[in-house]
């Protein structure tokens, strides 16, 4: 009975709460919070985010009146949707800035690898200060985003131990990543060891919330700098979303496995 | 009760896994999602730094122009490149210096707030997010969350020291 309209007016209802999300956060605006080592920034998509979830029928049950299974699941089809004006928007800083993107190429291409940083911090972490399992080579072998989810779906089944490392940090880093990825580059850049331009190249990593806070977070720090900012992280987001997976898939997986491995020998001669 | 039984697999149906689904994308569909999405990001520009809609639209019908054939791209190129780098590719391209129109694109899209764009996209993502996945973030417990922290530190700061060498050397 309720079928297409109640479809129809759930979606409404979706786009109606995320317009009203979206302009309290932006009328809130950006809030700076000094501390000893740096300043804190606060972004007006940290508060979307979490007005969003302070709404979730899941979290609060009242909305589950309007807001059907439905219209959640549309809304997580309108995730990729709305960030891609965002993605353009990013793509287009890039052209003006194209010689100062070539002249820092090799960074550009090289600082990829860094991303194996996940193992080198999170794996010794995991497997000797936490005493985890095979949880931990889902977990540290990259940043868990979709695609290197995908690739621990596909190697050993969501239902695995690597498959719920690997789930656990995807789920955290939904929850928290905007988070970290606003309030870390502000303070590495107040250490004053690196150059501004490391720390924008840093910030693609293959997630768009995640590039938008750290930017974002860069941005509201060094605002005379913008331009090359926002180029050089739009420049190696594209290189992620074009590596990531490959990286992942032989060279730090692999590499997990292998340091695993040699971390617990006893765990392998168990298996075989 | 009958979700306690459930394995960490049945919490995983909700996941988006299924990137590579693009290659079937509805691209018509999408561009009217498209449309609603730019049009709370108008607003979200406008709220945020007080340029007018008005103002902004010839920037923002540009960027729509280029998330469509991105994702048609996506959909129809013989190789896969997810739809988010092609768009990107476009939007490079028009505004690389000596391409006809490259000027008036930079000059039109200036009048749009990167951060405002994305502020949509992270209400949605509030939104869409699903008992499972609070579920599994639960029962990961505090360990996953230490781990996961390190793993976002790590490769920032992976990225940070190898760019940062690179661009010492290149001096």
């Amino acid at each position: 009975m309720t079928g297409k309209t109640g479809a129809a007016s759930g979606a409404l209802y979706l786009h109606i709460l995320v317009l009203a999300i979206v302009i309290v956060s932006e009328l809130i605006g950006i809030q700076r919070l000094p501390i000893g080592i740096g300043t804190v920034i606060f972004l007006p998509i940290l508060y979307a985010f979490a007005l969003g979830i302070l709404v979730n029928p899941a979290i609060f049950k009242a909305s589950a009146k309007f807001l059907s299974r439905d219209a959640v699941k549309l809304s997580g089809a309108m995730i990729t949707v709305a960030i891609m004006p965002f993605i353009a928007k990013f793509g287009t800083t890039v052209g003006p800035q194209i010689s100062k993107i070539i002249e820092a190429g090799p960074a550009l291409v090289l600082q990829e690898l860094g991303n194996l940083g996940t193992i080198l911090v999170a794996f010794p972490v995991a497997v000797f200060l936490l005493k985890m399992g095979r949880e931990a080579v889902g977990a540290t072998y990259s940043i868990d985003r979709e695609p290197n989810l995908a690739l621990i779906a596909d190697k050993y089944g969501l239902n695995s131990p690597e498959g719920a490392g690997a789930m656990g940090v995807y789920a955290t880093g939904t929850l928290i990543g905007t988070f970290v990825f606003a309030i870390m580059p502000p303070i590495v850049h107040g250490l004053g060891i690196f150059d501004v331009r490391a720390l924008a190249m840093s910030c693609g990593v293959g997630s768009g919330s995640m590039l938008a806070a750290c930017t974002g977070g860069l941005v509201a720090a060094v605002p005379d700098q913008k331009d090359i900012i926002l180029a050089l992280a739009a420049a190696s987001n594209i290189l992620t979303y074009a590596t990531g997976l490959y990286v992942g898939m032989f060279v730090a997986l692999p590499l997990t496995e292998w340091l695993y491995n040699k971390a617990r020998p006893s765990e392998r001669r168990a298996q075989a | 009760m009958a979700n306690q039984t459930n394995t960490s697999a049945n919490y995983a149906d909700d996941l988006p896994l299924n990137a590579e689904d693009e290659r079937k994308i509805d691209v018509v569909g999408h561009a009217g999602l498209l449309l609603i999405a730019c049009a709370i990001g108008l607003i979200a520009n406008w709220v945020g730094t007080g340029t007018s809609p008005l103002t902004a639209l010839p920037g923002m019908a540009t960027l729509y122009v280029a998330c469509i054939v991105g994702l048609a791209l996506a959909r129809f190129v013989p190789f896969y490149l997810p739809g988010v780098a092609w768009v990107s590719l476009i939007a490079i391209l028009i505004t690389i210096p000596g391409v006809p129109g490259a000027a008036w694109v930079s000059e039109q899209v200036e009048h749009l707030n990167f951060l405002a764009l994305a502020t949509p996209a992270l209400a949605y993502g509030g939104l869409a997010l699903t008992a499972s996945e609070f579920t599994i973030a639960r029962r990961s417990g505090w360990k996953i969350v230490i781990v996961a922290i390190c793993v976002m530190v790590g490769t920032y700061m992976g990225s940070v020291v190898v760019a940062d060498l690179f661009l010492r050397l290149g001096q």
